[in-house]
């Protein structure tokens, strides 16, 4: 059949010839439909929309791509770099038959490396507010905060402990990951919103919490965690042994330890991979990283252990420290071997040590990087048992009024991307709470689109890898230089073309449906599926479908979009046009004012 | 009622072993073997000899098809398990069939090391671990007449030394800290470096590379910290890797390799693993060792087998796995570092 007149008889979206319609939506099924089809979205704390910033990068808009980021998340340029990716772990591109995840990282780092990053601040969506708030930290969390408020028409101060503005951006992620400038011009178009940020100011030494909380209407502790967990065995105050945290800190404030040639880093977590990388580059010649499970159950992302390893880190697993051993100074580290245990429902591995079993590992340099906590302050509120203060991660209030909280200080060290989501859902309740009503909320938008031009071949485009430095040895010459050296725009486009774009939305409609079947032949997967009912939940969500083979009792034949790849060769080749499309994006709706009292 | 199936994971020594023991226990039972390379069960310490023309391909394999199906053994080959789902007592294949099992033996072996630094120079490199690999270096030295070796492993003295005495020009540059299956001392490396001296290899001291360039067709430029070597080959040898990352979500306690107690077990009822692919602990040492070789695979293979069918048979400890390699006495029980 010519393809062309077909086409053009029988336009295949109908959707097409009509006019487009836009809808919003915050339905609670509808919301849930977001959690179930769109993973990637929905997995990203700050709810960033991935599928719409890739397809901008295909498109060559790269400055779209880069607002799109901006709107959810305020730092592409830093998290296009150094974000936990929890979104790449959901991807559906990554299911065990349909091969690796989208490399949505990089391609977040192409918006920020292609896209306009010179945008003029947005301009505040209300009056100004007559109201105060301090934030105390100007870290990820601090930093989102201030932004949300400041939008919001509230006059925000930010008290920084240290130096310069950044947190752990600035003080605790290595400048091989991180560049300088990068950071600094995010962090500064933030700021551009109308802040006063005071830099140098430590509450509790130079001002108190109660002064804070009898000048501002709000205080928001987004002090981070900035205190090391001990490792608890005999020996740790010996010299030569460091802290994970002082060690990146020393580094990032220019006074750079030293180390000797053998260096043990003890611990699991990103910043004991940071902590040996750096100290390869610091001078040290023999690395390794010491873990009590192994490196398959380290949370760091394949890519860091890849690279971690070709600069020649070696990653040791199941062994426990046991006892630091030296006179006067670390000689060695003395470990117990350890037997992996059951996995806890986080994904953590638990292992227990083995009685009798040590060993010894002579080193010049320990690094202790097992964690840190949050800071104690002297003042108001209830406080946990080491004196930090209590926050309800879910209110972000303490059991001060108008002493809220967000960030890792309310819940532990987390990730870049949860703090800023935090940060921004802290500043928008204490909106709520001072303006009484919200600025903004989550909304599905949803609207009439086309089947995509994506072809079914770039389902099968390998993963693009990021360009790093190499040979390894040119990575040390300066130990500033940044590894990762982003994607070619080429690379960019092919690796966009891999996104499914899960956003989009294949519904039959059953009143046209003749029940041809000629869908589920077509289908690539298990997508399409002859149903006698579908089950849905309290609140009107699909939540499932009762299959049935016996065609009696088939009363419908249903897209599933939870396993549809949108390749779009149902609405191809169905015979009546049954099959729609829809665009369907979580979205954050600003109300100007007056909206819905969200409290 | 269907007869119980075991599955054996691999064609490799283990995996053999484990298969005629398991036969040899009782006729009651299904035995599947799953192997992931094309060739009957061979010898891979042979290939050496091999590829130096010394011995034809048919003394690299050991047993023939028909030896199976007396058994009454089903072999799969060219087939890969991409996941094991240990809940259900199902394998995934590549090409997406499921295989249950009421028992499993995992002996899929290893696989040839290249380092982190090296990987993105992996087709400059020629590796030697399978029948195919030989092949390629039997094709390469047709027309080849320098040949550079880099790193240092068991296989690489006796392959270095067998190419030199077939009459080419062979450079080795050895990388003691990274020897495989342990670090050379000192003492040993400079004994080592004799040997290969006297059968005609030619030492290169330089102790890192930096870059692999193809110069033209024929000849690759090897960038190395004490200057450029230029060779028509270059075999990377730096041991094997256990090929367990497709077990690494499967719920298996998997490090280096799957993590086993002294009979093999895993913590799956009739779930063992044997042979290169296991890391064992020793309850008297209190910690884990890995055996390399074609004989330790075969024992532990049969441990596996006659332990699935009801036995508590221990393996020897302490493992006297001492191996002669050009005249040197390595142990490789222990797994040093990797």
């Amino acid at each position: 059949m010519d393809k062309t007149v077909e086409t053009a008889a029988y336009p295949h979206n109908e959707a097409n010839a009509q006019p487009s319609r836009t809808y919003y939506s915050t339905h609670p099924a509808d919301l849930h439909y977001i959690g179930v089809n769109v993973p990637c979205q929905n997995a990203c704390p700050a709810f960033t929309n991935v599928p719409a910033y890739i397809r901008c990068l295909f498109e060559d808009r790269n400055a779209r791509s880069y607002d799109l980021n901006r709107i959810a998340n305020l730092f592409p340029g830093v998290l296009g770099r150094i974000c936990s990716r929890p979104c790449e772990t959901k991807c559906r591109h990554g299911e065990p038959e349909l091969g690796k995840s989208v490399g949505i990282c990089h391609l977040k780092r192409s918006a920020a490396d292609f896209g306009d990053t010179a945008v003029a601040p947005k301009q505040p969506t209300r009056n100004p507010q007559g109201k105060n708030v301090c934030i105390i930290g100007a870290g990820p969390a601090g930093l989102a905060a201030g932004y949300d408020l400041a939008i919001a028409g509230f006059q925000v101060t930010i008290l920084e402990a240290l130096s310069e503005a950044g947190g752990m951006l600035r003080y605790g992620i290595p400048e091989f990951r991180l560049p300088r400038d990068v950071l600094a011009k995010e962090i500064q178009w933030v700021l551009d919103h109308g802040m006063t940020l005071r830099t140098g100011v430590r509450v509790g030494r130079d001002v108190y919490l109660d002064d804070l909380l009898h000048a501002y209407d709000a205080v928001l502790m987004a002090a981070g965690c900035y205190v090391s967990k001990p490792l608890e065995v005999q020996g740790e105050d010996l010299p030569g042994v460091y802290t994970g945290l002082r060690f990146v800190m020393d580094i990032a404030s220019g006074k750079a330890p030293s180390l000797g040639n053998n260096v043990l880093v003890i611990g699991a977590g990103f910043t004991a991979f940071d902590c040996a990388r750096l100290a390869l580059r610091y001078g040290a010649s023999n690395v390794s990283i010491c873990l009590r499970a192994t490196e398959h159950d380290l949370r760091v992302a394949d890519e860091e252990i890849f690279e971690t390893k070709r600069e020649g880190i070696k990653i040791l697993g199941l062994m426990a420290s046991n006892r630091i051993i030296g006179v006067d100074r670390l000689e060695a580290v003395e470990f117990l071997r350890t037997r992996p245990t059951e996995l806890l429902p986080n994904g953590k591995r638990k292992v227990a040590p083995i009685q009798q079993s040590e060993f010894v590992v002579p080193c010049d340099t320990a690094i202790v990087a097992i964690g840190q906590g949050a800071e104690p302050l002297p003042g108001p509120g209830d406080k946990d048992r080491r004196g930090v203060i209590r926050i309800d991660t879910r209110t972000f209030r303490s059991s001060v009024p108008r002493l809220y909280g967000a960030g890792d200080y309310t819940t532990g060290p987390t990730t870049v991307i949860e703090a800023i989501a935090s940060g921004r859902r802290a500043a928008q309740r204490i909106v709520e709470n001072l303006a009484g009503s919200r600025t903004t909320q989550w909304a599905v938008k949803i609207e009439d689109a086309n089947i995509t031009d994506r072809e079914r071949s770039w389902d099968y485009i390998q993963r693009e890898e990021m360009p790093t430095i190499m040979p390894v040895q040119a990575r040390m010459v300066a130990p500033t230089n940044e590894v990762d050296q982003g994607f070619s725009p080429e690379q960019t486009r092919e690796e966009s073309k891999r996104c499914y774009l899960c956003y989009l939305h294949y519904e039959i409609d059953m009143a046209r449906c003749i029940y041809c079947r000629y869908c589920i032949d077509v289908a690539p997967r298990d997508c399409i599926k002859l149903v006698k009912s579908v089950v849905l939940n309290e609140v009107g969500a699909v939540v499932g479908f009762e299959e049935t083979k016996i065609w009696r009792h088939v009363n419908a034949v249903i897209i599933d979009n939870a396993r549809c790849i949108r390749c779009g060769e149902c609405v191809r080749v169905c015979p009546v046009d049954c099959i729609s499309v829809s665009k369907v994006e979580l979205v954050q709706q600003t109300i100007p004012c007056g909206g819905t009292n969200g409290s | 009622m269907a007869r119980e199936r075991c599955v054996i994971i691999g064609n490799g020594p283990a995996a053999n072993a484990a298969a005629v023991a398991l036969r040899q226990e009782t006729s009651e039972l299904d035995i599947m073997m799953i192997g992931e390379e094309t060739f009957p069960h061979y010898r891979p310490h042979l290939l050496p000899a091999y590829v130096a023309g010394a011995i034809s391909k048919e003394d690299l394999f050991v047993t023939p098809p028909s030896f199976y199906e007396k058994c009454n053994i089903r072999i799969r080959l060219g087939q890969r398990v991409v996941q094991v789902k240990l809940d259900q007592r199902e394998l995934v294949l590549s090409h997406k069939e499921i295989v249950p099992f009421d028992a499993l033996i995992i002996a899929c072996g290893g696989r040839q090391r290249i380092p982190e630094r090296l990987q993105i120079f992996e087709e400059l490199l020629l590796t030697l671990k399978t029948p195919a690999d030989a092949q390629r270096w039997i094709e390469g030295l047709k027309s080849a007449e320098t040949i550079l070796i880099v790193g240092g492993d068991l296989t690489s003295l006796s392959f270095a030394t067998a190419i030199a005495s077939a009459g080419k020009r062979v450079t080795f540059m050895l990388e003691e800290e990274s020897f495989w299956p342990l670090p050379l001392s000192r003492d040993l490396a400079d004994d080592v470096k004799q040997r290969l001296t006297r059968k005609g290899v030619e030492i290169i001291e330089a102790s890192c590379i930096k870059r692999l360039t193809r110069k033209s067709e024929d000849v690759i430029e090897v960038d190395t910290d004490t200057g450029l070597i230029a060779s028509n080959l270059v075999g990377a040898f730096y041991g094997l890797i256990p090929n367990v990352k497709f077990l690494v979500r499967s719920g298996l306690d998997v490090e280096r390799g799957v993590l086993v107690d002294e009979n093999l077990r895993t913590r799956f009822d009739l779930v063992y693993a044997a042979g290169d692919c296991a890391q064992i602990y020793h309850p008297e040492l209190r910690d884990y060792w890995v055996s390399i070789g074609y004989r330790n695979a075969m024992e532990q293979g049969k441990i596996a087998a006659q332990n699935l069918s009801g036995g508590m048979i221990s393996i020897a400890a302490p493992p006297a796995s001492i191996f002669c390699a050009e005249g040197v006495m390595v142990n490789t029980s222990w797994w040093m570092e990797f």
